[in-house]
Protein backbone atom coordinates (compact mmCIF):
# COMPACT_ATOMS: atom_id res chain seq x y z
CA UNK A 1 0.00 0.00 0.00
CA UNK A 2 1.57 3.19 -1.04
CA UNK A 3 1.54 5.68 1.98
CA UNK A 4 1.31 9.61 1.65
CA UNK A 5 2.00 12.24 3.83
CA UNK A 6 -0.24 14.89 2.62
CA UNK A 7 -3.08 12.92 0.22
CA UNK A 8 -4.79 16.05 -0.21
CA UNK A 9 -2.17 17.63 -1.94
CA UNK A 10 -0.67 14.89 -3.10
CA UNK A 11 -3.04 12.96 -4.96
CA UNK A 12 -5.29 16.40 -5.49
CA UNK A 13 -7.50 16.56 -8.98
CA UNK A 14 -5.70 18.61 -11.45
CA UNK A 15 -8.36 21.62 -11.66
CA UNK A 16 -8.03 22.06 -7.88
CA UNK A 17 -4.14 22.05 -8.32
CA UNK A 18 -4.30 24.74 -10.67
CA UNK A 19 -6.84 26.91 -8.72
CA UNK A 20 -4.49 26.61 -5.55
CA UNK A 21 -1.22 27.52 -7.85
CA UNK A 22 -2.81 30.35 -9.78
CA UNK A 23 -4.06 31.86 -5.83
CA UNK A 24 -0.65 31.56 -4.64
CA UNK A 25 1.31 32.46 -7.88
CA UNK A 26 -1.38 35.84 -8.19
CA UNK A 27 -0.10 36.51 -4.46
CA UNK A 28 3.35 35.91 -4.67
CA UNK A 29 4.01 37.74 -7.37
CA UNK A 30 2.19 40.82 -5.83
CA UNK A 31 4.67 40.20 -2.74
CA UNK A 32 8.01 40.15 -4.77
CA UNK A 33 7.22 43.13 -6.47
CA UNK A 34 6.91 44.69 -3.65
CA UNK A 35 9.71 44.09 -1.82
CA UNK A 36 12.30 42.91 -3.59
CA UNK A 37 13.46 46.05 -5.86
CA UNK A 38 15.78 43.80 -7.94
CA UNK A 39 12.47 41.80 -9.48
CA UNK A 40 10.97 44.69 -9.61
CA UNK A 41 12.93 46.45 -11.97
CA UNK A 42 13.23 43.37 -14.29
CA UNK A 43 9.29 43.55 -13.68
CA UNK A 44 9.29 47.29 -15.36
CA UNK A 45 11.64 46.88 -18.05
CA UNK A 46 9.97 44.08 -19.58
CA UNK A 47 6.88 46.04 -19.06
CA UNK A 48 5.00 43.63 -16.78
CA UNK A 49 3.07 44.62 -14.06
CA UNK A 50 1.91 42.64 -11.17
CA UNK A 51 -1.73 42.75 -12.36
CA UNK A 52 -0.80 41.44 -15.97
CA UNK A 53 -0.44 37.95 -13.93
CA UNK A 54 -3.99 36.58 -13.63
CA UNK A 55 -3.00 33.06 -13.36
CA UNK A 56 -0.38 30.37 -14.18
CA UNK A 57 -1.41 30.80 -17.64
CA UNK A 58 0.23 34.35 -17.44
CA UNK A 59 3.44 32.82 -15.91
CA UNK A 60 5.34 33.22 -19.40
CA UNK A 61 5.27 37.03 -18.94
CA UNK A 62 7.48 36.84 -16.07
CA UNK A 63 11.43 37.61 -16.32
CA UNK A 64 13.91 34.85 -15.65
CA UNK A 65 16.02 34.93 -13.02
CA UNK A 66 19.67 33.03 -13.67
CA UNK A 67 22.44 32.09 -11.50
CA UNK A 68 24.01 35.41 -12.65
CA UNK A 69 21.08 37.39 -11.04
CA UNK A 70 21.65 35.61 -7.65
CA UNK A 71 25.68 36.60 -7.94
CA UNK A 72 24.45 40.13 -8.54
CA UNK A 73 22.00 41.00 -6.05
CA UNK A 74 24.63 39.12 -3.45
CA UNK A 75 24.01 38.85 -0.40
CA UNK A 76 20.72 40.86 0.43
CA UNK A 77 19.15 41.88 -3.48
CA UNK A 78 16.66 39.49 -3.72
CA UNK A 79 15.58 39.11 -0.24
CA UNK A 80 11.71 39.76 0.44
CA UNK A 81 11.42 40.06 4.53
CA UNK A 82 12.95 41.95 6.62
CA UNK A 83 16.01 39.78 8.26
CA UNK A 84 14.44 40.13 11.82
CA UNK A 85 11.50 37.84 10.36
CA UNK A 86 14.32 35.38 8.92
CA UNK A 87 15.60 32.50 10.99
CA UNK A 88 18.13 30.63 8.41
CA UNK A 89 20.64 30.65 5.77
CA UNK A 90 21.66 28.20 3.55
CA UNK A 91 24.52 28.39 0.52
CA UNK A 92 25.59 26.64 -2.40
CA UNK A 93 28.48 24.66 -2.42
CA UNK A 94 30.24 27.27 -4.44
CA UNK A 95 32.68 25.87 -6.66
CA UNK A 96 31.76 28.34 -9.53
CA UNK A 97 32.59 31.41 -8.58
CA UNK A 98 30.42 33.61 -5.69
CA UNK A 99 28.43 31.64 -3.60
CA UNK A 100 24.97 32.16 -3.52
CA UNK A 101 22.90 32.47 -0.17
CA UNK A 102 19.34 31.72 0.63
CA UNK A 103 17.24 33.22 3.37
CA UNK A 104 14.40 31.10 5.04
CA UNK A 105 11.86 32.18 7.66
CA UNK A 106 10.25 29.65 10.09
CA UNK A 107 7.19 29.54 7.45
CA UNK A 108 10.08 28.67 4.56
CA UNK A 109 11.61 25.82 6.88
CA UNK A 110 7.65 24.38 8.00
CA UNK A 111 6.95 23.94 4.33
CA UNK A 112 10.70 22.56 3.59
CA UNK A 113 10.08 19.49 6.11
CA UNK A 114 6.62 19.48 4.80
CA UNK A 115 8.24 18.69 1.14
CA UNK A 116 10.95 16.50 2.40
CA UNK A 117 8.15 14.74 4.96
CA UNK A 118 6.39 13.64 1.88
CA UNK A 119 9.83 12.13 0.13
CA UNK A 120 10.44 10.36 2.99
CA UNK A 121 7.25 8.77 3.33
CA UNK A 122 7.32 7.72 -0.43
CA UNK A 123 10.39 6.14 0.36
CA UNK A 124 8.65 4.15 3.18
CA UNK A 125 9.30 5.99 6.04
CA UNK A 126 7.12 6.37 9.58
CA UNK A 127 7.71 7.26 12.69
CA UNK A 128 8.58 3.38 13.42
CA UNK A 129 12.53 4.34 11.60
CA UNK A 130 15.56 4.93 11.92
CA UNK A 131 16.91 7.64 9.31
CA UNK A 132 20.48 7.85 9.44
CA UNK A 133 21.63 11.19 7.83
CA UNK A 134 24.64 10.71 5.82
CA UNK A 135 24.68 14.21 3.68
CA UNK A 136 26.78 17.08 4.75
CA UNK A 137 25.41 19.42 7.82
CA UNK A 138 26.33 23.19 7.47
CA UNK A 139 25.37 25.61 5.00
CA UNK A 140 24.63 23.19 2.30
CA UNK A 141 20.85 22.06 2.19
CA UNK A 142 21.15 18.24 1.72
CA UNK A 143 21.77 17.34 5.74
CA UNK A 144 19.21 20.08 7.27
CA UNK A 145 16.79 19.00 4.65
CA UNK A 146 16.52 15.50 5.41
CA UNK A 147 16.76 16.48 9.24
CA UNK A 148 13.72 18.78 9.12
CA UNK A 149 11.85 16.49 6.98
CA UNK A 150 12.74 13.12 9.01
CA UNK A 151 11.56 15.08 12.68
CA UNK A 152 8.47 15.76 10.54
CA UNK A 153 7.64 12.73 10.03
CA UNK A 154 8.85 11.34 13.45
CA UNK A 155 11.36 8.86 12.70
CA UNK A 156 14.55 8.30 15.07
CA UNK A 157 16.94 10.40 13.15
CA UNK A 158 20.53 10.06 13.34
CA UNK A 159 22.20 13.62 12.43
CA UNK A 160 25.83 11.57 11.21
CA UNK A 161 26.63 14.33 8.55
CA UNK A 162 29.09 12.81 6.26
CA UNK A 163 32.60 11.39 6.39
CA UNK A 164 33.74 8.73 9.10
CA UNK A 165 32.45 6.20 6.76
CA UNK A 166 33.18 3.01 8.99
CA UNK A 167 31.56 5.12 12.06
CA UNK A 168 28.71 5.57 9.97
CA UNK A 169 28.38 1.34 8.97
CA UNK A 170 28.91 0.97 12.86
CA UNK A 171 26.39 3.36 13.93
CA UNK A 172 24.12 1.64 11.05
CA UNK A 173 24.63 -1.64 12.40
CA UNK A 174 24.36 -0.74 15.90
CA UNK A 175 21.09 1.42 16.27
CA UNK A 176 19.17 -0.75 13.23
CA UNK A 177 19.33 2.25 10.42
CA UNK A 178 16.54 1.67 8.16
CA UNK A 179 16.65 4.65 6.31
CA UNK A 180 20.21 6.20 4.53
CA UNK A 181 19.86 9.99 3.48
CA UNK A 182 23.42 10.83 1.31
CA UNK A 183 24.65 11.72 -1.70
CA UNK A 184 24.49 8.65 -4.33
CA UNK A 185 28.22 8.68 -4.76
CA UNK A 186 28.61 8.11 -0.98
CA UNK A 187 25.93 6.08 -0.58
CA UNK A 188 28.12 3.54 -3.32
CA UNK A 189 31.58 4.41 -1.16
CA UNK A 190 29.41 3.14 2.12
CA UNK A 191 27.90 0.21 -0.40
CA UNK A 192 31.88 -0.37 -1.09
CA UNK A 193 32.88 -0.05 2.54
CA UNK A 194 30.44 -2.56 4.21
CA UNK A 195 31.68 -5.18 2.03
CA UNK A 196 35.00 -4.35 2.87
CA UNK A 197 34.53 -5.09 7.08
CA UNK A 198 32.96 -8.26 5.94
CA UNK A 199 29.23 -7.30 6.20
CA UNK A 200 26.98 -8.38 3.83
CA UNK A 201 23.14 -6.28 3.68
CA UNK A 202 21.70 -9.06 5.83
CA UNK A 203 23.78 -7.44 8.51
CA UNK A 204 22.08 -4.33 8.27
CA UNK A 205 18.29 -3.41 8.67
CA UNK A 206 18.37 -0.67 5.70
CA UNK A 207 15.37 -0.99 3.42
CA UNK A 208 15.69 2.43 1.80
CA UNK A 209 17.74 5.11 0.77
CA UNK A 210 16.96 8.50 0.00
CA UNK A 211 19.69 10.18 -2.25
CA UNK A 212 20.36 13.14 -4.73
CA UNK A 213 22.58 16.99 -4.45
CA UNK A 214 24.08 15.39 -7.36
CA UNK A 215 23.52 13.37 -11.30
CA UNK A 216 23.14 9.78 -10.96
CA UNK A 217 22.53 7.23 -13.77
CA UNK A 218 19.67 3.57 -13.07
CA UNK A 219 23.13 1.70 -13.08
CA UNK A 220 24.18 3.35 -10.43
CA UNK A 221 20.99 2.77 -8.62
CA UNK A 222 20.59 -0.64 -9.41
CA UNK A 223 24.41 -1.03 -7.92
CA UNK A 224 23.97 0.94 -4.55
CA UNK A 225 20.26 -1.10 -4.53
CA UNK A 226 22.22 -4.42 -4.30
CA UNK A 227 25.12 -3.58 -2.64
CA UNK A 228 23.40 -1.86 0.74
CA UNK A 229 20.12 -4.54 0.20
CA UNK A 230 17.65 -1.45 -0.04
CA UNK A 231 15.54 0.28 -2.84
CA UNK A 232 17.00 3.83 -3.85
CA UNK A 233 14.87 7.03 -4.44
CA UNK A 234 15.51 9.96 -5.79
CA UNK A 235 15.14 13.21 -4.71
CA UNK A 236 15.49 16.67 -5.86
CA UNK A 237 16.49 20.14 -4.92
CA UNK A 238 18.47 22.94 -4.77
CA UNK A 239 19.33 25.79 -2.90
CA UNK A 240 17.74 28.65 -4.59
CA UNK A 241 14.62 27.46 -4.13
CA UNK A 242 14.84 25.43 -0.76
CA UNK A 243 16.51 22.34 -1.03
CA UNK A 244 15.78 19.28 -1.35
CA UNK A 245 12.64 17.79 -1.73
CA UNK A 246 11.46 20.00 -4.35
CA UNK A 247 10.57 16.94 -6.10
CA UNK A 248 10.70 12.89 -4.70
CA UNK A 249 10.58 9.67 -6.08
CA UNK A 250 7.79 7.20 -5.40
CA UNK A 251 7.50 3.44 -5.45
CA UNK A 252 7.35 3.20 -9.39
CA UNK A 253 11.18 4.93 -9.74
CA UNK A 254 10.03 6.41 -13.14
CA UNK A 255 10.90 9.57 -12.15
CA UNK A 256 10.02 12.61 -9.32
CA UNK A 257 6.80 14.20 -8.19
CA UNK A 258 7.36 18.20 -8.27
CA UNK A 259 5.70 19.71 -4.89
CA UNK A 260 3.71 21.51 -7.32
CA UNK A 261 1.66 23.42 -4.31
CA UNK A 262 4.55 24.77 -3.70
CA UNK A 263 7.27 25.03 -6.78
CA UNK A 264 5.75 25.39 -10.46
CA UNK A 265 8.20 23.44 -13.36
CA UNK A 266 8.42 24.94 -16.40
CA UNK A 267 10.72 23.60 -19.51
CA UNK A 268 12.06 26.34 -21.38
CA UNK A 269 14.12 26.28 -24.60
CA UNK A 270 17.58 26.76 -22.87
CA UNK A 271 18.70 29.28 -26.34
CA UNK A 272 15.53 31.16 -27.02
CA UNK A 273 14.06 31.15 -23.40
CA UNK A 274 10.32 30.01 -25.06
CA UNK A 275 8.61 27.29 -22.93
CA UNK A 276 8.22 23.83 -24.92
CA UNK A 277 5.40 21.33 -24.21
CA UNK A 278 5.01 18.74 -21.91
CA UNK A 279 7.64 15.80 -23.14
CA UNK A 280 9.72 18.01 -24.59
CA UNK A 281 13.32 17.98 -23.33
CA UNK A 282 14.45 21.39 -22.11
CA UNK A 283 15.64 23.33 -19.62
CA UNK A 284 13.67 23.61 -15.76
CA UNK A 285 12.84 26.45 -14.77
CA UNK A 286 10.71 26.71 -10.92
CA UNK A 287 8.63 29.20 -9.91
CA UNK A 288 8.36 29.21 -5.93
CA UNK A 289 4.98 30.11 -5.17
CA UNK A 290 4.99 29.86 -1.02
CA UNK A 291 8.65 30.27 -0.04
CA UNK A 292 8.45 34.12 1.94
CA UNK A 293 11.90 34.87 2.17
CA UNK A 294 13.63 34.02 -1.11
CA UNK A 295 10.79 33.93 -3.49
CA UNK A 296 12.33 32.83 -6.68
CA UNK A 297 10.24 33.43 -9.67
CA UNK A 298 11.24 31.83 -13.10
CA UNK A 299 14.33 30.94 -12.18
CA UNK A 300 16.49 29.02 -14.87
CA UNK A 301 17.93 25.74 -12.58
CA UNK A 302 20.55 24.73 -15.96
CA UNK A 303 19.33 21.02 -15.33
CA UNK A 304 18.27 19.38 -18.44
CA UNK A 305 14.84 17.20 -18.39
CA UNK A 306 11.70 16.16 -19.07
CA UNK A 307 8.15 16.80 -16.99
CA UNK A 308 5.32 14.18 -17.52
CA UNK A 309 1.46 14.47 -16.04
CA UNK A 310 1.22 10.39 -17.10
CA UNK A 311 -0.92 8.62 -14.46
CA UNK A 312 1.34 7.30 -12.03
CA UNK A 313 0.80 4.40 -10.48
CA UNK A 314 1.24 5.28 -6.95
CA UNK A 315 -1.52 7.35 -7.41
CA UNK A 316 -0.03 10.87 -6.73
CA UNK A 317 -1.36 13.51 -9.34
CA UNK A 318 1.79 15.54 -9.36
CA UNK A 319 3.44 16.52 -11.90
CA UNK A 320 6.88 14.66 -12.14
CA UNK A 321 10.29 14.99 -13.68
CA UNK A 322 12.40 12.75 -15.26
CA UNK A 323 16.03 12.29 -14.02
CA UNK A 324 18.03 15.32 -15.01
CA UNK A 325 19.97 14.12 -17.71
CA UNK A 326 23.08 16.66 -16.06
CA UNK A 327 22.72 19.79 -15.48
CA UNK A 328 24.25 22.10 -18.17
CA UNK A 329 27.05 23.01 -16.36
CA UNK A 330 28.22 19.32 -16.21
CA UNK A 331 27.69 19.00 -19.75
CA UNK A 332 31.45 19.04 -21.76
CA UNK A 333 31.57 20.08 -25.11
CA UNK A 334 34.57 18.43 -26.25
CA UNK A 335 35.49 18.51 -30.20
CA UNK A 336 31.99 20.06 -30.46
CA UNK A 337 29.98 17.06 -29.22
CA UNK A 338 27.96 17.31 -25.74
CA UNK A 339 29.22 15.01 -23.04
CA UNK A 340 28.18 14.66 -19.92
CA UNK A 341 29.75 12.39 -17.00
CA UNK A 342 26.65 10.38 -16.50
CA UNK A 343 27.05 8.71 -20.01
CA UNK A 344 30.19 7.64 -18.79
CA UNK A 345 29.25 6.12 -15.54
CA UNK A 346 26.78 4.16 -17.35
CA UNK A 347 29.15 1.94 -19.73
CA UNK A 348 31.40 1.77 -16.75
CA UNK A 349 28.80 -0.30 -14.51
CA UNK A 350 27.51 -2.11 -17.31
CA UNK A 351 31.13 -3.20 -17.79
CA UNK A 352 31.72 -4.28 -14.18
CA UNK A 353 34.06 -1.01 -13.68
CA UNK A 354 33.70 0.71 -10.39
CA UNK A 355 31.79 4.22 -10.56
CA UNK A 356 34.52 6.29 -9.18
CA UNK A 357 36.14 7.53 -12.47
CA UNK A 358 37.77 11.21 -13.23
CA UNK A 359 37.51 12.49 -16.85
CA UNK A 360 40.58 15.11 -17.84
CA UNK A 361 39.30 17.02 -20.92
CA UNK A 362 42.42 18.76 -22.36
CA UNK A 363 43.69 20.40 -25.63
CA UNK A 364 46.52 19.68 -27.18
CA UNK A 365 47.24 21.67 -30.53
CA UNK A 366 44.08 22.60 -31.08
CA UNK A 367 42.19 19.14 -30.64
CA UNK A 368 40.40 18.71 -27.71
CA UNK A 369 41.66 15.51 -25.73
CA UNK A 370 39.61 13.26 -23.59
CA UNK A 371 41.13 10.90 -21.39
CA UNK A 372 39.08 8.63 -18.62
CA UNK A 373 41.07 7.05 -15.76
CA UNK A 374 39.36 4.16 -14.05
CA UNK A 375 40.13 1.86 -11.41
CA UNK A 376 40.89 -1.33 -12.77
CA UNK A 377 38.41 -4.51 -11.92
CA UNK A 378 41.06 -6.59 -9.63
CA UNK A 379 38.74 -10.00 -10.78
CA UNK A 380 39.91 -9.19 -14.26
CA UNK A 381 43.38 -8.70 -13.46
CA UNK A 382 45.93 -10.80 -15.80
CA UNK A 383 49.55 -11.44 -15.47
CA UNK A 384 49.68 -10.47 -19.82
CA UNK A 385 50.12 -7.04 -20.30
CA UNK A 386 47.98 -7.77 -23.72
CA UNK A 387 44.88 -8.66 -21.91
CA UNK A 388 44.70 -5.63 -19.77
CA UNK A 389 45.29 -3.02 -22.80
CA UNK A 390 42.79 -5.34 -24.22
CA UNK A 391 40.48 -4.21 -21.41
CA UNK A 392 41.50 -0.30 -21.43
CA UNK A 393 39.96 -0.64 -25.77
CA UNK A 394 37.05 -2.54 -24.85
CA UNK A 395 36.41 -0.05 -22.42
CA UNK A 396 36.95 2.92 -25.10
CA UNK A 397 34.88 1.36 -27.64
CA UNK A 398 32.18 1.22 -25.82
CA UNK A 399 32.64 4.86 -24.16
CA UNK A 400 32.54 5.53 -28.43
CA UNK A 401 29.67 3.87 -28.62
CA UNK A 402 28.01 5.66 -25.82
CA UNK A 403 29.09 9.41 -26.53
CA UNK A 404 30.11 9.51 -30.40
CA UNK A 405 34.12 10.40 -29.26
CA UNK A 406 37.08 8.38 -28.55
CA UNK A 407 38.44 8.91 -24.86
CA UNK A 408 41.97 7.33 -24.12
CA UNK A 409 41.04 4.79 -21.27
CA UNK A 410 43.46 4.39 -18.71
CA UNK A 411 43.21 1.36 -16.02
CA UNK A 412 44.32 2.81 -12.68
CA UNK A 413 44.63 1.09 -8.96
CA UNK A 414 41.19 -0.10 -7.08
CA UNK A 415 40.74 2.80 -4.67
CA UNK A 416 43.15 5.22 -6.38
CA UNK A 417 40.45 7.67 -6.80
CA UNK A 418 39.56 9.94 -4.46
CA UNK A 419 36.08 8.66 -2.59
CA UNK A 420 33.42 11.40 -2.38
CA UNK A 421 31.81 11.78 0.90
CA UNK A 422 29.80 14.63 -0.27
CA UNK A 423 29.64 15.82 -4.33
CA UNK A 424 32.15 13.97 -6.13
CA UNK A 425 34.58 15.67 -8.28
CA UNK A 426 34.48 14.10 -11.93
CA UNK A 427 35.65 16.29 -14.50
CA UNK A 428 38.87 18.30 -14.39
CA UNK A 429 38.95 20.76 -17.34
CA UNK A 430 42.00 21.72 -18.06
CA UNK A 431 41.07 23.50 -21.00
CA UNK A 432 39.76 26.21 -18.32
CA UNK A 433 43.75 26.86 -17.48
CA UNK A 434 44.43 28.07 -20.96
CA UNK A 435 41.78 30.55 -21.49
CA UNK B 1 54.22 -31.63 -13.50
CA UNK B 2 56.57 -28.92 -12.93
CA UNK B 3 54.89 -26.20 -12.98
CA UNK B 4 55.74 -22.94 -10.73
CA UNK B 5 53.54 -20.32 -9.36
CA UNK B 6 54.30 -16.92 -9.81
CA UNK B 7 52.71 -14.19 -8.27
CA UNK B 8 51.56 -10.84 -10.43
CA UNK B 9 50.82 -7.35 -8.72
CA UNK B 10 49.42 -4.33 -10.66
CA UNK B 11 50.72 -1.15 -9.80
CA UNK B 12 49.91 2.31 -11.16
CA UNK B 13 52.98 3.78 -13.55
CA UNK B 14 53.84 6.44 -10.93
CA UNK B 15 56.82 7.37 -8.60
CA UNK B 16 56.98 4.51 -5.64
CA UNK B 17 54.05 2.44 -6.26
CA UNK B 18 56.24 -0.88 -7.32
CA UNK B 19 58.35 0.27 -4.54
CA UNK B 20 55.06 -0.01 -2.24
CA UNK B 21 54.86 -3.21 -3.10
CA UNK B 22 58.24 -4.35 -2.59
CA UNK B 23 57.88 -2.89 1.04
CA UNK B 24 54.71 -5.08 1.98
CA UNK B 25 56.70 -7.95 1.00
CA UNK B 26 59.78 -7.18 2.59
CA UNK B 27 57.89 -6.24 5.77
CA UNK B 28 56.82 -9.73 5.94
CA UNK B 29 60.39 -11.50 5.77
CA UNK B 30 59.44 -12.94 1.94
CA UNK B 31 62.39 -13.77 0.36
CA UNK B 32 61.96 -13.40 -3.62
CA UNK B 33 63.36 -15.49 -6.36
CA UNK B 34 62.87 -14.33 -9.23
CA UNK B 35 61.33 -10.86 -10.50
CA UNK B 36 60.16 -8.85 -13.27
CA UNK B 37 58.58 -5.96 -14.51
CA UNK B 38 56.43 -5.21 -17.53
CA UNK B 39 55.38 -1.52 -17.82
CA UNK B 40 52.97 0.51 -20.16
CA UNK B 41 52.21 4.18 -20.01
CA UNK B 42 49.46 3.51 -17.95
CA UNK B 43 50.19 0.79 -15.41
CA UNK B 44 52.83 -2.09 -14.28
CA UNK B 45 52.64 -5.64 -13.76
CA UNK B 46 55.35 -6.82 -11.85
CA UNK B 47 55.64 -10.44 -12.06
CA UNK B 48 57.84 -12.37 -9.42
CA UNK B 49 58.59 -15.99 -7.47
CA UNK B 50 57.97 -15.73 -3.64
CA UNK B 51 59.41 -18.66 -1.30
CA UNK B 52 56.02 -18.58 0.10
CA UNK B 53 53.30 -17.72 -2.22
CA UNK B 54 49.87 -18.14 -0.58
CA UNK B 55 51.43 -15.92 2.31
CA UNK B 56 52.72 -13.33 -0.17
CA UNK B 57 49.48 -13.42 -1.97
CA UNK B 58 47.26 -12.91 1.39
CA UNK B 59 49.62 -10.19 2.40
CA UNK B 60 49.38 -8.00 -0.77
CA UNK B 61 45.57 -8.81 -1.20
CA UNK B 62 45.26 -7.13 2.34
CA UNK B 63 47.47 -4.37 1.49
CA UNK B 64 44.69 -3.82 -1.09
CA UNK B 65 47.04 -4.89 -4.40
CA UNK B 66 45.06 -6.35 -7.41
CA UNK B 67 47.08 -9.92 -7.19
CA UNK B 68 46.87 -13.07 -9.74
CA UNK B 69 48.78 -16.18 -9.66
CA UNK B 70 49.64 -18.02 -12.44
CA UNK B 71 51.29 -21.40 -13.58
CA UNK B 72 54.58 -20.67 -15.32
CA UNK B 73 57.53 -22.88 -16.48
CA UNK B 74 61.12 -22.65 -15.02
CA UNK B 75 64.26 -24.03 -16.86
CA UNK B 76 67.83 -23.71 -15.97
CA UNK B 77 70.08 -24.49 -18.68
CA UNK B 78 74.17 -24.36 -19.17
CA UNK B 79 75.25 -20.81 -19.33
CA UNK B 80 76.70 -21.45 -23.26
CA UNK B 81 76.42 -19.76 -25.94
CA UNK B 82 73.18 -20.81 -27.94
CA UNK B 83 71.48 -22.55 -24.91
CA UNK B 84 68.50 -20.31 -24.94
CA UNK B 85 68.32 -19.78 -28.74
CA UNK B 86 67.85 -24.19 -28.57
CA UNK B 87 65.23 -23.75 -25.98
CA UNK B 88 62.96 -21.11 -27.75
CA UNK B 89 63.88 -23.30 -31.27
CA UNK B 90 62.61 -26.46 -29.17
CA UNK B 91 59.30 -24.78 -28.10
CA UNK B 92 58.91 -22.84 -31.46
CA UNK B 93 58.79 -25.68 -33.51
CA UNK B 94 56.23 -27.36 -31.38
CA UNK B 95 53.73 -24.55 -31.59
CA UNK B 96 54.27 -23.40 -28.29
CA UNK B 97 53.89 -20.10 -28.03
CA UNK B 98 55.87 -17.97 -25.35
CA UNK B 99 53.98 -14.50 -24.15
CA UNK B 100 56.68 -13.50 -22.01
CA UNK B 101 59.85 -14.69 -20.17
CA UNK B 102 62.84 -13.29 -17.77
CA UNK B 103 66.07 -14.72 -16.04
CA UNK B 104 67.05 -14.82 -12.64
CA UNK B 105 70.03 -15.72 -10.91
CA UNK B 106 70.39 -19.43 -9.76
CA UNK B 107 73.05 -21.07 -7.08
CA UNK B 108 75.55 -22.25 -10.14
CA UNK B 109 77.94 -20.16 -11.72
CA UNK B 110 77.62 -22.18 -14.68
CA UNK B 111 73.63 -22.28 -15.60
CA UNK B 112 71.26 -19.47 -15.42
CA UNK B 113 67.43 -20.47 -15.27
CA UNK B 114 64.41 -18.51 -16.66
CA UNK B 115 60.77 -17.90 -16.14
CA UNK B 116 58.59 -18.21 -19.12
CA UNK B 117 54.78 -17.96 -19.59
CA UNK B 118 52.93 -19.82 -22.25
CA UNK B 119 49.51 -21.00 -22.68
CA UNK B 120 49.62 -24.48 -22.62
CA UNK B 121 51.53 -25.86 -19.37
CA UNK B 122 51.52 -29.00 -19.94
CA UNK B 123 52.84 -28.87 -23.86
CA UNK B 124 55.13 -26.86 -23.27
CA UNK B 125 56.17 -29.30 -20.37
CA UNK B 126 56.49 -32.39 -22.71
CA UNK B 127 58.41 -30.30 -25.47
CA UNK B 128 61.29 -29.05 -23.15
CA UNK B 129 61.34 -33.27 -21.52
CA UNK B 130 61.61 -34.08 -24.82
CA UNK B 131 64.70 -32.02 -25.57
CA UNK B 132 66.51 -32.73 -22.34
CA UNK B 133 65.54 -29.26 -20.76
CA UNK B 134 66.13 -29.49 -16.51
CA UNK B 135 62.76 -28.09 -15.73
CA UNK B 136 63.36 -26.22 -12.02
CA UNK B 137 60.05 -27.30 -9.61
CA UNK B 138 58.93 -24.86 -6.62
CA UNK B 139 61.11 -26.80 -4.18
CA UNK B 140 64.36 -26.41 -6.40
CA UNK B 141 63.56 -22.40 -6.45
CA UNK B 142 63.01 -22.35 -3.12
CA UNK B 143 66.03 -24.13 -2.01
CA UNK B 144 68.27 -22.05 -4.46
Amino acid sequence: MEKYWNPEIECMSREDMKKLQDERLVAQVKHVYDNVKYYRDLMDEKGVKPEDIKSTDDLHKLPFLSKADLRDAYPYGLLAKPLSECVRIHSTSGTTGKRVVAFYTQHDIDLWDECVARAITAAGGTNEDVCQIAYGFGLFTGGAGLNGGSHKVGCLTMPMSSGNTERQITFMQDLGATILCCTPSYAAYIGETVQEMGLTPDDLKLKAGIFGAEPWTEEMRRSIEKSLGIKAYDIYGLTETSGPGVAFECSEQTGMHINEDNFIPEIIDPETGEVLPEGEVGELVFTSITKEAFPLLRYRTRDLCVLSRKKCSCGRTLIKMAKPMGRSDDMMIIRGVNVFPSQIETVLIEQGYSPNYLIEVDRVNNTDTLDINVEMNPEQFSDKVKDMQKQERALADAMKLMIGINPKVHLVSPKSITRSEGKAVRVIDKRKLHD
Amino acid sequence: MANVKQISVFVDNKPGQAAGAMRVIKENGINLRALSLADTADFGIVRFIANDTEKTVDILKAAGYPVNVTEVVAISIPDTPGQLSRVLDALGNDNVNVEYMYSFLGTSDRAVSFVIRVDDNAHASDVLTKNGIIQLTENDIAEM
